[in-house]
């Protein structure tokens, strides 16, 4: 076994950087700070990146960051609201185009995920809003020949005694002045819209239909294409006839791309029933041989195998493990899962005359740009990327093989086309939350943990996350030279050091002298990717559902347990203390059971009661206390609206959730197969904000990894069986 | 030629009739507020009004709507005038990608019709239909019962002239 010692503390420095990332660490998106990508209107002002002010007042706020559902326009247009002075819900919002103007703060990248927009960008953006009003009121003092002492704003307009001037006014003035880069921010006490109660920008749009999401482009002289892929991932095509589909109603093209066979036609209707018609080959690859059998078969001899990598390691743990009072050693089972966005994948694209734009809601520009600069041999400053709403994003609309397929697509066809993915495409030719394997084994005396030593056994999102992702952040960089960076670090993640997203949340919540996370890396092949919360999603099943256990070992309260082993944490303490009391206070329905758990991930503390029954063998979630500190709460409704939102997707894998292979394919395709909560299985979610002074913290994947040990702890209180695997499902009628 | 009436108006469409009605309403007459989400009736993104039901469009043929009423959550309401059930769903911030928002109103729209105050079993057996993947049930379900019991406080004229007065 390679034994690589990375203290606790390094490992978490990284975790925080890279685990929840969406997509790399570090710098690599080689975009040149070229001209922004923003069409100035006549007298027009576009002091930065991200905002336009022109003379009719239309203030547009071109949001660096994806809305995919998680309220992102509306908490940096808060931002930007307040330190510009108006009302966030009369801002025009645009999203961006490429630009390294707009990449992530810290991440050096232009993508969304990681919980990181608001933490990111709370300083940044109010800078770049409060230089824009300081621009502006110097332009209407010379306007108004007034010293800028005597003005104020009030919701975009200028004040100078009883006249309002709309800021929209001195627009065309202000663009010819040279903007302060420091402009003193707002005190806290002087907020009007951070941390108000205040609606959602996109509501209206969203409740009628107007909002745009990628599906919907419509351009001239559009086709629509379908692709036939491998029901076994990486299989290539050996060989199709594709004359039947070739003669069908409206077919134009039938032609190869990478991933395998498209059907282009005058309609997406014509394009679907025609590519039913094909009947392809395809090359057989070693994942064709796996079940989902087999690769629980293989992960738990991965637990004995002497390959793997040790991560964080403190102290001795066979010497805290003999100075336990109770130990206790137990298995979790968590499955491979889809994110199953409700908008299926799609791209419309034109390439002509040497240029390139391409519509498509995503996580990634950057990276979007990239791959059709890459496959259809253009640079990049000759791609234009129009990003939409996302319906839904989860992980998955941060890699983009769509892009690639649409890309090739047009170029063979010779004609702008829309590119979509069946609901059965996205279940079954994905990438997917890695399936895992984890045992701990633990030990308390005196009610604190003695030792903690953790395995972990499954894939690495990593090395095939970067392998969609780098071809588009480096498109001019070689095939070869691409696939030894991805094979590098397969072989790293195998060999030297954890893929900090494998292990993520596995021994970061509780205080432990002696400690210790193995993992054994085991990979059949399937693509892997970051899904809602990350390893998250599945360590916190482990971690949460081992501390109950102990507790009951050891006859000590669940909540109290969690307090003992928490002084290194106190904010997560705090969240459990909080959380702990409303439990207490509880007084269940009779047949109602509570569980509790809680974790910390990307920097926020969240815990969780969840009310639960078991009737005839069935679970059912009556309600879930959610306790949550993400520091400054810029838009408290949304950091509601999140821990609801990770609370059901959350509850989707805790009772439902399971990918299974068959001959190396996935069984699943629909939503009868692959179910998602119903509104008549959803609990009622009370959510409670802790208040708290500290910097923003993100909320879109916090709010889920409790959930699924909170129910499983409560369906054991109700029905004593202790259910270590996702989905629960009981072994008899309870 | 296959006739049908489309949020009042009169169509027609020489569309295969075997192909979905939700393709014929987006692709054809290029309406795009109904959403594609799982092609087999169970998810409900693609809800429209067939004379005044609510009816899963992405299985449904265009021959089956010759001769009758369709509505589209264009026809229900728009940002200007919009359906109580949109106001609600402003005013409590329903919406997160807001991609099935478009069929769960048009379910929820049809079950006001006939039953203009809820219970909440109702809306369930109503909804339960309509998945949302980003779980926004419990505002979903809290905006139809606030406007069976009529207690919104939104004013759309009030929100709107708002508005008009930054930009002026």
């Amino acid at each position: 076994m390679n034994t690589i010692n990375v203290s606790r503390r390094r490992f978490l420095q990284t975790s925080a950087v890279v685990g929840g990332g969406l997509v790399v660490g570090f710098s690599l998106s080689g975009c040149s700070a070229g001209p922004l990508p923003i069409d100035t209107a006549e007298g027009g002002l576009v002091p930065n990146a991200f905002l336009q002010i022109t003379p009719d007042n239309t203030i547009t706020f071109y949001c660096p960051r994806d809305e995919m559902g998680q309220g992102v326009t509306t908490g940096l247009g808060t931002l930007v609201g307040e330190e510009l002075d108006i009302d966030p819900m009369a801002l025009t919002i645009a999203f961006a185009g490429v630009h390294s103007d707009y990449n992530h703060p810290s991440m050096g990248v232009q993508g969304t995920g990681g919980s990181g927009s608001m933490p990111g960008h709370y300083l940044p953006l109010r800078q770049a809003a409060a230089n824009t009003r300081a621009v502006i009121l110097e332009a209407a003092a010379m306007a108004l020949g007034v010293p800028v002492g005597s003005l104020t704003t009030d919701n975009g307009h200028v004040i100078s005694g009883e006249e309002r001037y709309p800021y929209g006014q001195f627009a065309e003035v202000a663009a010819k002045l040279e903007a302060p880069a420091e402009t003193p921010l707002k005190q806290d006490s002087e907020f009007k819209y951070i941390g108000k109660e205040r609606p959602r920008i996109d509501s209206i749009a969203k409740a009628t239909g107007t909002a745009q999401y990628g599906i919907d482009v419509d351009i001239p002289d559009m086709h629509y294409a379908v692709v036939v892929r491998s029901p076994v991932a990486g299989a290539r095509l050996m060989n199709v006839d594709k004359t039947p589909a070739e003669t069908m109603p409206g077919v134009t093209d039938v032609v190869e791309v990478a991933s395998g066979v498209a059907v282009v036609a005058e309609k997406y209707w014509q394009a679907k029933m025609a590519a039913g018609a094909l009947k392809p080959e395809w090359e057989e690859v070693p994942l064709s041989k796996v079940d989902t059998a087999q690769v629980k078969q293989d992960y738990q001899a991965g637990f004995n195998s002497d390959e793997g990598v040790v991560g964080p390691e403190e102290g001795d743990i066979a010497g805290g493990l003999a100075s336990a009072e109770t130990v206790v050693e137990s298995e979790y089972w968590t499955p491979y899962l889809a994110h199953a966005p409700l908008e299926p994948m799609n791209a419309v694209i034109r390439i002509e005359n040497g240029e390139a734009d391409l519509w498509t809601g995503t996580q990634s520009p950057a990276a979007a740009q990239g791959l059709v600069a890459r496959f259809a041999d253009l640079d990049t400053e000759q791609v234009r990327v129009h990003n939409t709403y996302l319906g839904g994003g989860f992980g998955r609309r941060g890699t983009q093989s769509h892009v690639i397929e649409a890309t090739q697509i047009a170029l063979a066809a010779n004609k702008p086309i829309k590119l979509l993915w069946s609901r059965e495409d996205d279940i079954r030719h994905g990438l997917y939350r890695p399936a895992s394997l984890m045992r701990i084994k633990a030990g308390i005396a005196d009610g604190r943990i003695t030792a903690w030593d953790a395995h972990r056994v499954g894939g690495n999102q990593m090395p095939d996350t970067l392998r969609q992702v780098l071809p588009g952040i480096l498109p001019g960089m070689g095939d070869g030279t691409l696939n030894s960076l991805v094979g590098f670090s397969d072989k790293v993640f195998r060999d030297w050091f954890v893929d900090p997203s494998s292990i993520e949340g596995l021994s970061e919540n509780y205080d432990a002298e002696n400690l210790k996370v193995t993992h054994t890396t085991v990979n059949h092949g399937v693509p892997l990717t970051f899904w809602r919360s990350v390893g998250h999603s599945y360590t916190a099943f482990a971690a949460e559902s081992i501390m109950d256990e102990l507790a009951e070992r050891a006859g000590i309260d669940p909540v109290e347990l969690r307090l003992r082993n928490t002084e290194g944490n106190p904010r997560l303490q705090n969240v459990i203390r909080a959380a702990g009391e409303k439990m207490k206070a509880m007084n269940p329905a009779p047949g109602h059971h509570l569980g509790f758990a809680a974790h910390h991930s990307f920097a926020t503390d969240v815990a969780q009661i969840a009310e639960v029954s078991v009737v005839d063998g069935q679970i059912r979630v009556h309600r879930v206390t959610c306790v949550v500190d993400c520091g400054i709460a810029v838009t408290p409704d949304v950091v509601r609206a999140q821990m609801e939102g990770g609370v059901m997707y959350g509850l989707t894998a805790a009772l439902y959730g399971e990918l299974n292979l068959e001959n190396g394919a996935i069984k699943e395709s629909n939503f009868h197969d692959y179910p998602i909560l119903r509104m008549d299985k959803a609990p009622m979610v009370d959510v409670v904000i802790v208040d708290s002074g500290t910097a923003p913290t993100g909320v879109g994947e916090p709010g889920l990894p409790p959930i699924a040990p909170a129910v499983a702890n409560a369906v054991y209180r109700a029905t004593g069986q202790r259910l270590r695997s996702l989905p629960l499902r009981l072994t008899a009628q309870a | 030629m296959i006739e049908f009436t489309l949020n009042g108006e009169t169509v027609a469409t020489d569309d295969d009739p075997s192909t979905p009605l939700l393709w014929v309403v987006r692709d054809t007459f290029k309406l795009t507020g109904s959403k594609f989400g799982c092609g087999a009736g169970l998810c409900g993104a693609c809800t429209m009004h067939v004379d005044g039901v609510a009816a899963r469009t992405c299985n449904l043929p265009v021959s089956a709507v010759a001769g009758k009423d369709v509505t589209t959550i264009e026809g229900l309401g728009t940002p200007d005038n919009l359906h109580p059930l949109q106001a609600a769903w402003h005013e409590l911030s329903v919406p997160q990608c807001g991609y099935c928002q478009s069929g769960q109103i048009m379910s929820a729209a049809a079950l006001l019709a006939t039953n203009p105050s809820p219970t909440e079993a109702d809306v369930d057996a109503a909804m339960e239909g309509n998945i949302c993947r980003c779980g926004c049930y419990p505002r979903i379900k809290k905006a139809i019962l606030a406007v069976g019991e009529g207690s919104l406080a939104y004013d759309a004229t009030e929100n709107a002239a708002e508005l008009a007065e930054v930009q002026s």
